[in-house]
Parts: structure tokens; sequence; C-alpha cells
């Protein structure tokens, strides 16, 4: 007895050398994520002159409102490209989501449960658009936007933000319908509703998770795209808040509280909505793609 | 054509006669009208594109983009990239670039899955302060940094001078040494919280019995681990790494905007070069050759994303 105790103390010690670790790499990862946000929120509450100090304020002496103050007045030339720079990217990024789901659930579905011939082709050509950098369609998806009229619109941005959202969105859900059971369907069956009716009635209230998880993916990829509306998009009342930010601020600006300040407001509504709906995400995750 | 072998793959895996394919086709020609829209979409943007490149690929196309006026030039361009300096250099600085930023991002990830299994006060608040770099648009994201490394006024230099290590603040990004190290660590910011989630998600995959068996067997914590949960990690730690992978050699953001691919080339990645010969140089041709060589490697890479997938597909399928 008295020797298994003996054994015993080492490894007590062992475990807490590792917990000891685990905190100081805590302590450490909160100080590499949470200082450039910080920074950013001090930033962003200073006057123009007090940002530009050596050796910093750390702390802002005489903090101001006033960056964001010029950002959302609808009356100012700055606040009034602003408001109309988010309004583009909720449109955008709104549409796409609606659209990414209403596209992504019944594919998902179907390569979840039907076996039709070409099944595991179709599933794994959907997924290699992932692969795929945005760069590589762009002179292509340029002169096919050209072709269809459609340079200079958000109809450009939808079409293209669908696709590269959809790929995890149909494996997400995937996973999803291959976690419900089958029997529930078949009862239905067994009760008279049709394919189409078991699908909707039973198996979509039950799938919801999953497809607020994949609106959610959806709506901030869309929000915090770049690339495309910086190529498709020329004129000002047009831009969406990443091109739009950019084009405020341009490569000599000394305005760093006003760019702090409109990148804290650009990315407000995808972090709330992320927090707010995380667990989500994470149950799809969980339940869908990595479980098996 | 590639569709038909696809076909006829499924029928033979269920051992069904080949003259029975077209029948089943017709007899499940409902299921595909749940796949179609997906399928449609992707035709247009991304069979439709991926076949114009290759084309463009051979053609020397006037800097307007008039395409009644391009000219056929053989393997020219292919010929013209492998010849230039400029290519070597950005090959080494995205091969560097995004083995650095994969496997970085992914061992901080899974650390701090590994840290945040376990139930704490606090543990919400830190998960979620965590992954909000993930979340916010990497515009964003490079512009704080930008403000950070700022060779003035940034917070980093200012906070080595007072604390005696310089002279006066580095220049983080307008110095070609440091240029790269400098944005990897930005692009390192942005995605271990990926890595984090998804490996989170695998933790809770890992059975508790198993675990609490090996510990009443007398495994250390570092064994048990090893033995039992990191086993029960692989196919996740693939897919991760592999996603993770492949958006960092497609990263464009940080570096184009922090950088423009400056000073002197020095953080340049293949993305962000050939977006330059497109669009800066309308250099059309050369830079359609470029993407079909990203192409022909992102095509390798895939086979091997596909292979990690299809193992859990035919797992669940059994």
């Amino acid at each position: 007895m008295s020797e298994r105790i003996y054994a015993r103390t080492p490894r007590r010690r062992q475990i807490d050398g590792w917990r000891w670790a685990g905190r100081f790499f805590l302590v450490f990862m909160l100080i590499y994520t949470a200082v450039p946000m910080v920074w950013m929120l001090l930033t962003s509450i200073k006057s123009g002159f007090a940002a530009m100090a050596f050796p910093p304020e750390w702390w802002p002496s005489e903090p101001t409102l006033a960056s964001y103050e010029k950002l959302l007045d609808p009356q100012s030339s700055v606040g009034q490209d602003f408001l109309r720079f988010f309004w583009n990217s909720l449109i955008v990024s709104t549409l796409t989501t609606i659209l990414a789901v209403l596209v992504a659930v019944p594919a998902a579905y179907a390569f979840s449960r039907f076996t039709f011939p070409g099944r595991q082709f179709l599933f794994f050509s959907v997924l290699l658009r992932n692969m795929f950098p945005a760069v590589i369609f762009l002179v292509p998806l340029f002169i096919l936007m050209r072709f269809l009229g459609l340079v200079n619109t958000h109809g450009s941005l939808v079409l293209t933000y669908l696709t590269f959202g959809l790929p995890l969105a149909i494996w997400l859900l995937k996973g999803f319908y291959d976690n419900i059971p089958v029997q529930l369907e078949q009862a239905a069956r067994i009760d008279g509703a049709t394919r189409l009716q078991a699908f909707i009635l039973i198996v979509m209230p039950l799938s919801v998770p999953g497809i607020i998880a994949t609106a959610i993916y959806s709506f901030i990829g869309a929000w915090n795209e770049y690339i495309y509306a910086y190529t498709f998009l020329s004129k000002n009342e047009q831009l969406t808040l990443p091109v739009g930010i950019q084009r405020f601020f341009s490569e000599n600006t000394t305005d760093f509280p006003g760019l702090m300040a409109a990148s804290f407001m650009m990315s407000v509504p995808v972090v709330v909505l992320f927090l707010v709906l995380q667990r989500y995400f994470v149950r799809a995750l969980t339940e869908g793609a990595v479980k098996h | 054509m590639t569709t038909v072998t696809g076909e006829a793959d499924a029928a033979r895996r269920r051992g069904t006669m080949r003259s029975g394919l077209l029948r089943q086709v017709w007899a499940s020609r409902a299921d595909y009208m749940y796949v179609m829209p997906a399928i449609v979409v992707m035709l247009v943007v991304i069979a439709y594109p991926i076949y114009y490149t290759v084309d463009l690929s051979f053609f020397k196309t006037p800097p307007g983009l008039q395409l009644r006026d391009k000219t056929f030039v053989g393997l020219d361009n292919y010929r013209a990239i492998l010849a230039s300096d400029v290519f070597w250099r950005v090959t080494v600085n995205t091969v560097i670039w995004t083995l650095a930023s994969t496997l970085i991002a992914f061992v901080l990830g899974f650390a701090l899955a590994l840290a945040l299994h376990r139930d704490f006060v606090g543990r919400g608040i830190l998960r979620a302060i965590f992954i909000i770099p993930w979340v916010i648009s990497a515009v964003a994201a490079s512009y704080i940094w930008k403000w950070i490394y700022h060779s003035d006024f940034g917070i980093i230099g200012a906070v080595m001078v007072q604390l005696g290590l310089v002279d006066r603040p580095p220049n983080f990004i307008d110095s070609v040494n440091t240029v790269l190290p400098s944005l990897i660590v930005v692009n390192i910011w942005r995605e271990f919280p990926f890595a984090m989630i998804m490996l989170m998600a695998g933790l809770q995959t890992v059975p508790d019995q198993l675990l609490r068996a090996a510990q009443v067997d007398g495994a250390s914590a570092w064994q048990r681990f090893w033995h039992v949960t990191f086993p029960h990690l692989r196919g996740v730690s693939t897919v991760t790494i592999l996603l993770l992978a492949v958006a960092n050699f497609n990263s464009f953001i940080i570096p184009w905007i922090m950088t423009g691919g400056g000073p002197s080339n020095a953080s340049h990645i293949w993305i962000t070069h050939i977006y330059e010969l497109a669009f800066g140089r309308q250099r059309w041709g050369v830079a359609s050759a470029y993407s079909v060589l990203l192409f022909l490697i992102l095509m390798t890479l895939g086979y091997f994303y596909v292979r990690a997938l299809s193992g859990n597909d035919r797992k669940e399928h059994g």
C-alpha cells in the first residue's frame, strides 16, 4: 500500500507540469490574440495627433469618439460612403446566404441519402472547388461577367460567392444528414408522406443547426470577400466594405484612428453573429464533418 | 466523358451490369433534381473558367483583353515563366509561406484545443476570444497589423525600444529579411482558430471510457495523449492540415494589402504575383499559364484531400 502511494507521487507532479505548461501557453496565446484587437480599439478612440506620438500613448489621454462620429454621420461625405458600403455588404452577404442554403440543402441531402450513379464523383467534384484560388478564376470570370452584362453589379458577386460557400456547406450538411436516422423518414413514408414531404417535414427541422452553421459560414465568407469585389466593381457607389475601406485609406493615409474605427465597425457584425451562433457551428462540425 | 467514368465506377462498385446503367440513371432521375442546382452553378462558374484559362495560356492577348486579337504562341508563355528569376524567388516564398503558416497554425490550434478541453472557469470566454481573429475580415486584420508593425508608431517597435532591445524601431515589413516572417505571423494569427475549432470538435469524439481505462492502467498524461487521443484525431488532423495548406497556398489579401509583394518581391507569393501579372501588367497569357501550373499543383494536393475525405465517407457507408 505504502509503496503504491510512493509510486504515485511523481506521476502527480508530472501532470501538474503539463497543467502549468498549459496555463503559460494560454496566457501567451491570449496576448498574441488580444493585443492587436485591443490596440485597434485604443487607437480608434485617439485623435489623429495622439496616435502619432512616440513613445505611444499606451492609454489614450483624451479619448474621443470623433472617428466613429465621422464614419456614421450621413451628412458628411465620408459617412455617406461608409454607410453605403455597409449597406452594399449587407445586401450581397444576405442574398448569398439565402441562395447558398437553398442550393446546398437539397444537394447535401441527396448526397447523403440517395445512391444514384455518379454520386461519388459529383460529390468529390463539388468538394474540389475548395482547392482552387479565386485568382485562377478571375480572368475568365471577368470575361464571363462582361458577357452576361454583370460587371459592376452585385449580381456578379452573389453568383461567385455562392460557389465558394457551397462546397463546405454541402460537406457540413451531408455529415449532418448522415447522422439523422433513416428510420424517421421511413416511418413517415409508411404513413403516406411522399419522399419530398418526408424531407421537408421530418429531416429539415432536425437539421436546423446544420443549416444555421451553413448560413453563418456563407455570410461571413461573403462579408469578408475582397478579390472579386476588388476586380468586378469599379463604381464607388457599389463597393462593398473591404474594398471601400481600402479606397478610403489609400496608400499615403495618416488617419490611423479612422482606419482602425472602420476596421472595428466592419468586424462587429460578423463577430457578434458568430459569437451568438457559434454553438451551432461547433455542433455542426462535431456531429457532421468530424464524427465517423 | 469523366462523368461516364464516374458513373461506371459507381455502377461497378455496386456490382450491377454495365447495360443496366442507363436504366439506373433513368430510375434515379428524381435524385438528380436535388443536386442539379449545385451542379449547374459549379459548371458555369468553375468548369467554364478552367477551360478558358487553359485556352488563354497558349495565346498572346492584347492588354485590353480584346479576345478577337489574340495570337497563338504555343508554349512560349510557359517558357517565359520558367526562364524568369522572379519565378524561382516567388516559388521559394510560396513554399516557406505555406509550410510555416500551416504547421505553426496547426500546432497552436491543436495545443489550444487540448488546453481548453478540460472545463475551468472562463473557458467559454477564452474560446470566444480565440475564435475572433478567424471571423474578422482579412482586410481589417491586414490594416490592424500594418499599424502594429508601423516603422515609426508601431506598438511592437515601441515596446522593443522601451525595453532597450533596439535603438530605433525596426522596419518589420519594409525590410527584405523580415517581411515574410512578419506576414506569416499575421497569417497564423488569422488561421490558428480554425485548427482549434476543428480539433475541439474532434476531441469530443474521443471516448472518455478509453481515456479512463488507460488512466486506470497507469498510463501517463503523455502516453494517454499519444496512444489514445492522437490516433482518434488522425482523420480530423489530416483534413485540417490539408484545408489549411490549400488556404495558405491560395492566400492573397494579407500580402497584397500589407506590402503588395514588396520590397523587391520579398513577399510575393504565387497568387499575388499572378494577380499583378494579369491585372497590373496585363500579361494575360503568362498569368493564365501560371494559373494552369498552379492548377496542376493543386490537383495533386486535391488528390490527397479527396482520399482523406473519402476514407471517412467509405467508413460511413461501409
